[in-house]
């Protein structure tokens, strides 16, 4: 766990943001924004960049196969676009914005373990144009997200 | 306090794999609406090749025209894992559960179908294991004797797992299975001496071990199959 808040912190001061310090489990990064299926969204201007949270990095897997959209594509918050495949597992990943895909991470199809090992970084998967700016409002802080875990995990 | 978890059970017989993905797809979003609570179905393919996400029919070794002479038919799935074969004395569960019940994600629900079925061999004295990173399944040795590709699709599950009670091995010569060139596959039957009491009664057995490793708290079995069989945009 060391490790990880150790890691947290170096993703932090390089992104100049600050981590939300947990006892244990995952790191969650303040400034970024988060949907209850796990995804993190970086909101820049109309731009927006996600991928998915160290929560759900942890939860899949080992990631062995990134399924991404095409560029061009429209996506809607909530609304499934791509899929990431894990110990036999083909889990959907939901977008937590509405918009147009702009740029795909393609470094995901050789190295899909990016996605594990840099889930907030290198690990990017989408970025799109946003075509609701408001929706982001819908979506949790670090501080709710981090209790929503919490509460996730508490169930078994 | 949680509230106690239900699971209704489909034993549904031979079942044409077509059929079975309408018959999952109704009840995911029956699922995800809570129109129903977990539902587990139990069933056999008629002999059935099938292809994940990845689409890697390399791992088909013969032509796909072949397949027909074989007596089998080969489909492209959501689900993930490598290519497999489904067929008669193969038991299959395909459970449709919701994930974020019990707080589960992809890792602890794969690891939970392994303990199912590793469990359930122990009830016939096979020591099996879970597969090695990279191998998900359930292995005697180094021998293949469970298999699981699911989907997960807000968090509700489907596709599941398929463990070789004594199917016709045969045909995992024409694939190679789940990606895995090196490995055998292996049955029930080959791995013990014990004898197999009748295929209803080994289902039931499974489904239990299914039951008890998700901590369910009531099994309802459903008695009518034609309910969920009769879908009205059978094809």
């Amino acid at each position: 766990m060391a490790l990880r808040l150790l890691w947290a912190s170096r993703v932090a001061s390089h992104l100049r943001i600050s981590v939300a310090q947990r006892g244990f489990a995952s790191a969650v990064l303040k400034d970024l924004k988060y949907a209850d299926s796990h995804e993190w969204v970086k909101i820049e201007g109309n731009k927006a960049t996600f991928g998915i949270t160290d929560h759900a990095q942890d939860h899949l897997g080992d990631v062995v196969y990134v399924e991404l959209p095409d560029v061009g594509l429209s996506v809607s918050q909530g609304k499934s676009f791509g899929a990431v495949e894990s110990v036999k597992a083909t889990s959907d990943i939901n977008s937590p914005v509405s918009g147009t895909v702009v740029e795909v991470n393609k470094e995901l199809s050789e190295s899909p373990g990016l996605v594990n090992s840099s889930p907030y970084e290198q690990g990017w998967i989408v970025k799109v144009e946003l075509s609701d700016a408001g929706e982001a409002e819908k979506l949790m802080d670090s501080d709710k997200y981090s209790k929503f875990c919490e509460e996730e995990d508490a169930k078994h | 306090m949680r509230s106690p978890r239900t699971l209704e059970v489909w034993r549904l017989g031979t079942v044409n794999y077509l059929k079975s993905l309408k018959i999952q797809d109704k009840l995911v979003s029956e699922r995800k609406s809570h129109q129903i609570p977990d539902t587990l179905l139990s069933l056999e393919h008629p002999p059935t090749y099938t292809l994940g996400k990845r689409r890697t029919d390399h791992n088909l070794l013969i032509p796909q025209s072949q397949l027909t002479k074989i007596g089998a038919e080969l489909h492209y799935t959501q689900r993930g894992g490598d290519i497999t074969f489904h067929g008669p004395h193969q038991a299959i569960l395909y459970p449709i559960i919701s994930l974020r019940s019990i707080g589960f994600g992809a890792r602890n629900y794969v690891e939970t179908l392994e303990r199912s079925m590793i469990e359930f061999a122990s009830m016939y004295g096979v020591r099996a294991r879970a597969g090695n990173k990279c191998e998900t399944g359930v292995w005697v040795g180094d021998r293949k004797i469970g298999a699981i590709g699911v989907r997960i699709s807000c968090g509700i599950t489907c596709h599941g797992l398929a463990f070789n009670i004594d199917p016709d091995l045969n045909y995992f010569e024409h694939i190679v299975p789940c990606g895995i060139a090196d490995k055998e596959v292996t049955s029930l039957r080959r791995e013990t001496d014990a004898l197999l009491p009748k295929e209803e009664v080994i289902h039931k057995q499974l489904i239990t071990c299914f039951a008890k490793a998700f901590s369910y708290d009531d099994v309802v079995w459903k008695e009518d199959p034609s309910f969920i069989l009769d879908t009205k945009d059978d094809g």
